[in-house]
């Protein structure tokens, strides 16, 4: 088990007219190797959720277990917290500081206790896996590269360390349909070769059918949901949550209302691709 | 989304909330007159009465108000010890060498404590009971004379407005780049104060970078829509002198007319 969280809940400004419950009795735990969407209406308490498991906020009521890391004891090793589980921000271009990308993505593994060479190996290594040449983006400004390569950067900045588990807060709000697939691309990818769990929040319904294995739905600090995307588009009344359902998924059901049933798994383009070539080649009757 | 700061906007539906922000500026001036008109322990519970009066009909909580001196704690202590050990005044009840406590000194430093308080508790009730945009508005209008020196009043008070409102949007930026950099393993609290001050530069650097980038974006937005400053502006919320403003001028006068007369011993009479 990596991340076991027990009747965890927050509440901010306690006692003052400001207060306000972003976390309410949420319960749930995410086994290595899985791959959690987390969704929710803005205010529903995803970002909160997951600065717990990062140690950024002070537990209060609950527990938030990480690995061997208990944060519900005394004094929790927070710096070894974070060093297995990294954490990508929103908008994580501006967070890089450095005058070079080499400088950045070196940050992380000498905080983690990394000798200089070691980091700069470290760092190298990164770079490469999200796809960028290191020999010459190493010794360039962050601040003059494009959107997409800089967001590169800042996730590389957190593979550096080589945690064991990734948060991602919404990894493609912000780029360009072309930039969003190549970040999608790389984050699979990186399931792969490096990080094997991996938490996404996402708005986008087509990247969690996609992508994720599993999806937790927050709503009001509360846990609502937490079932397999084909449970959650098929089975569940999701339209009170104003979520879009996966475009493949819709189709799907609008094809259904006229008499072409195909099974309750689909959640992607390809999928239905295939399903619905199936569908014709066994001559499925249509009007 | 963060803890409540000290002295920021409280909201409740009270009367003193309703006030125009001019009279609430003109109280704060005149609790900081009486502050230093106030001269005897008389005066001062005259000064507090009132406060109090006033933080019951704010419908704040007592204590929230009362945070607010934490602030300038230091300077609280600071003061008194000076007046303890220098002021000479009266029977001496401990001396070495040239430092001296003495009744007078013991008693004045009482009221210096007395006096600060008060100012940092009155002066925050406004802030307190107003919004930011409320008391640039009353700013603004308390200026409005300066205008025929040219001194460009209204300038003066979009800059101010804007500035605070971007102080929350900002506020929450470091909070944010906090917690990225701390996420990547930062420590900020280790090492002597030069290595703190180093470990806050991968927060400051992208902060100062978003604010260059935010007030750029704000500019265009401005230009966009063809702001002028200059010309005559029409204000969304018009401020009218009402009959709870009279009521709260006359109560103020009457407050600093009986700390007058505290002073001046009210004629012999006391």
């Amino acid at each position: 088990m990596s991340i076991e969280i027990k009747d965890l809940t927050f509440v901010y400004g306690a006692r003052t007219p400001y207060e306000k419950k972003a976390l309410d009795n949420v319960t749930f735990s995410v086994n290595e190797g899985e791959s959690v969407g987390l969704i929710g209406m803005t205010g529903s308490g995803k970002s909160t959720l997951l600065q717990h498991i990062n140690g950024l906020i002070k537990l209060k009521s609950g527990q938030v277990k990480v690995f061997d890391i208990d944060l519900s004891k005394r004094k929790p090793d927070l710096m070894r917290l974070r060093k297995h589980v990294g954490m990508l921000f929103q908008y994580p271009e501006y967070q890089l500081f450095a005058d070079t990308v080499k400088a950045d993505v070196m940050f992380g593994p000498i905080n983690f206790g990394m000798k200089k060479p070691e980091a700069e190996e470290a760092a190298k290594k990164a770079v490469t896996l999200t796809g960028l040449d290191w020999e010459e983006i190493k010794d360039r400004s962050p601040l003059e590269l494009s959107g997409g390569q800089k967001r590169r950067v800042a996730i590389a900045g957190i593979l550096a360390y080589s945690p064991d588990v990734l948060i991602l807060d919404e990894p493609t709000a912000g780029l360009d349909p072309a930039g969003k697939k190549e970040m999608l691309d790389l984050i699979a990818s990186l399931r792969k070769t490096t990080v094997s769990t991996v938490i996404t929040v996402s708005h986008n319904m087509d990247e969690i059918a996609e992508y994720c294995d599993r999806v937790i739905v927050l709503d009001g600090g509360k846990l609502i949901y937490d079932t397999t995307p084909e449970k959650l588009f098929y089975k569940e009344d999701v339209s009170a949550l104003r979520l879009h359902l996966p475009h493949a998924v819709r189709i799907v059901k609008l094809l259904e209302q006229k008499g072409i049933v195909l099974p309750h798994d689909i959640l992607t383009e390809d999928a239905l691709v295939n399903a619905l070539k199936e569908y014709f080649l066994k001559g499925g009757d249509h009007a | 989304m963060r803890n409540v700061a000290f002295g920021q906007y409280y909201p409740t539906d009270s009367p003193i909330h309703k006030l125009d922000p001019r009279t609430k500026l003109f109280a704060g001036a005149i609790s900081i007159a009486a502050a230093f008109v106030a001269d005897s322990y008389w005066a001062y519970l005259a000064c507090y009465a009132f406060l109090f009066i006033v933080i019951l009909v704010s419908k704040i909580p007592v204590f929230q108000v009362l945070k607010t001196v934490k602030s300038i704690f230091a300077i609280i202590l600071i003061s008194v010890i000076l007046n303890v050990f220098f002021h000479d005044e009266g029977k001496v009840l401990w001396a070495w060498w040239k430092i001296k406590i003495t009744v007078g000194g013991l008693l004045y430093s009482g009221q210096i404590i007395l006096r600060l308080m008060f100012l940092v508790l009155s002066t925050s009730l406004i802030t307190l009971t107003s919004t930011p945009t409320e008391l640039t508005d009353g700013l603004e209008r308390f200026l409005t004379p300066l205008k025929y020196l040219r001194f460009p009043v209204h300038d003066v008070a979009i800059i101010m407005s804007i500035a605070l409102r971007f102080i929350p949007t900002l506020m929450e930026e470091t909070d944010k780049i906090t917690m990225a950099q701390k996420a990547r393993g930062a420590k900020f609290d280790v090492g002597g104060p030069l290595a703190r001050a180093k470990a806050l530069l991968p927060v400051l650097i992208p902060l100062f970078v978003s604010a260059f980038r935010r007030a750029d974006e704000l500019a265009f937005a401005l230009d966009a829509r063809c702001y002028n400053a200059t010309e005559a502006r029409t204000k969304m919320k018009v401020l009218r002198f009402g009959w709870r403003d009279l009521t709260a001028t006359l109560c103020l006068a009457l407050f600093l007319t009986v700390v007058i007369f505290l002073r001046l011993g009210f004629f012999g009479l006391l």
